[in-house]
């Protein structure tokens, strides 16, 4: 009785889920003017300087064990922090690149295309890096590296450019701050 | 009106499934099968298996063990057909889009395996609801791949909405009818498999089922056979900003 009613639960709740996926995936492909409002630059620089191993190694020989897990938990907030806005950027990429690829046009195809991987690689990695962090957030000592995150979020930065260059060579794109 | 073998239940039986057999010819006709041959395949032998079913049903020289063999059978058939459409379908998303194509794949072996395993505790905690081992097991075995199907479906909606990726319109339409259809199914033949339920509602439930089976049906041919309204799409402009500067900082960090 128990189980039948765990699974009835489990049903209804997917099929909710299913339904609300679908409708927002369908509404998703028709909006897209709104798109380039939801791109939040990001200060790279204060990421790179978050995610720098040599920074890292400092703090760790200059801080007490207790204030470097203190100081390196502030640091991990503030990179996830960065991770997520990454992430949402690359989500925000790969719908421009779509939009792009709807329209038609030749030449646009190839460079919306990459656009659109490398968005999705991005998206992907800093999924994992997120996952890092918080991994990290619990065990302070433990090593952690974001520099993929960093060196895919510039290539994608790239590719994006090159996009809006070939869309209207008078309007510059800017990703970060 | 909501009784075995009234007008209402010989319709929701035969009727989807000739609706999907005629699918299917449109299909063929349309070239679909060329990009949907899992599906095409799926709706000549669900509906054939069905409509066999259905005549074991009606016919009085079939014996009720019998008949639940050829229930069984044909639902092994089923389920393996709608895994090989779910692989399909994750086939044509990740198509375009490469750099996801080994991640998704590897994600979706992992969750198909933990569906596994999960369906298998829920079986094995799932209590007999009938003293024929062949009437327990079907239900249970109906109860297992749609918890399977249903947990996969999900997984596609999910990471489809993640990474933000484009349906095209037959496979989403093909994904959406099989996601409402194992989401009803599954309730359904949970309620079915535990005997508190099923001497109340089984009828209502198979009504239910039938129903919903026409419904999704109904959905494949809106999403196969309707063509897609014409958007027109204006070019997307990112926000203004300073490319010099990205530009001085992209060079400094590739010289590192």
């Amino acid at each position: 009785m128990n189980l039948a009613i765990v699974l009835v639960t489990a049903a209804v709740l997917a099929l909710g889920m299913i339904l609300r996926l679908a409708v927002t995936q369908s509404l998703q492909a028709k909006r897209s003017a709104s798109l380039a409002g939801a791109i939040r630059p990001i200060d790279i620089e204060a990421f790179r300087n978050l995610t720098d191993p040599a920074e890292e190694s400092y703090l760790r020989h200059r801080l007490p064990p207790a204030q470097f897990r203190a100081v390196r938990r502030e640091r991990l907030r503030a990179m996830a922090a960065y991770v997520y806005i990454v992430g949402s950027n690359a989500a925000v990429l790969v719908r421009v690149g779509e939009t792009a690829r709807a329209t038609g046009d030749a030449r646009l195809a190839e460079a919306a295309q990459q656009l659109v991987n490398d968005a999705l690689l991005l998206r992907r990695n800093a999924h994992v890096a997120l996952a890092r962090i918080y991994l990290a957030l619990a065990w302070p000592n433990s090593d952690f590296a974001a520099v993929r995150v960093v060196e895919r979020y510039e290539h994608l930065s790239g590719a994006a450019m090159l996009l809006g260059r070939l869309q209207n060579p008078a309007v510059p794109v800017r990703l970060s701050a | 009106m909501l009784q075995a073998h009234s007008p209402l239940w010989h319709y929701l039986w035969v009727a989807p499934n000739l609706l999907l057999l005629i699918l299917a010819l449109v299909i063929w006709r349309e070239k679909l099968h060329k990009r949907y041959s899992v599906f095409l395949f799926f709706a000549v032998v669900t509906a054939i298996e069905q409509l066999t079913v259905y005549v074991a049903d009606v016919l009085p020289s079939v014996s009720p063990v019998a008949w639940y063999h050829i229930f069984g059978g044909g639902l092994l058939v089923e389920a393996l057909l709608k895994f090989a459409l779910i692989g399909q379908i994750f086939g044509i998303l990740l198509g375009t889009y490469p750099s996801l194509a080994k991640f998704g794949k590897l994600l979706t072996t992992g969750v198909g395996v933990a569906l596994v395993l999960l369906a298998s505790v829920v079986a094995a905690y799932t209590p007999k609801n009938n003293i024929y081992w062949i009437v327990s097991g079907v239900h249970v075995f109906e109860q297992t791949i749609y918890l399977i199907e249903c947990g996969l479906i999900l997984f596609l909606f999910g990471f489809a909405g993640y990474f933000k990726l484009r349906w095209s319109r037959p496979a989403f339409g093909i994904t959406l009818g099989l996601g409402i259809s194992a989401c009803v199914h599954l309730a359904t033949w949970a309620m079915m498999a535990n005997p508190d339920f099923s001497a109340l509602y089984h009828v209502s439930l198979v009504f239910l089922n039938m129903a919903t089976y026409q419904v999704c049906v109904l959905i494949w041919f809106y999403y196969l056979l309707v063509p897609q309204k014409s958007v027109t799409t204006s070019a997307v402009f990112l926000p203004e900003n300073n490319l010099d500067i990205w530009n001085r900082e992209l060079e400094r960090l590739l010289q590192q």
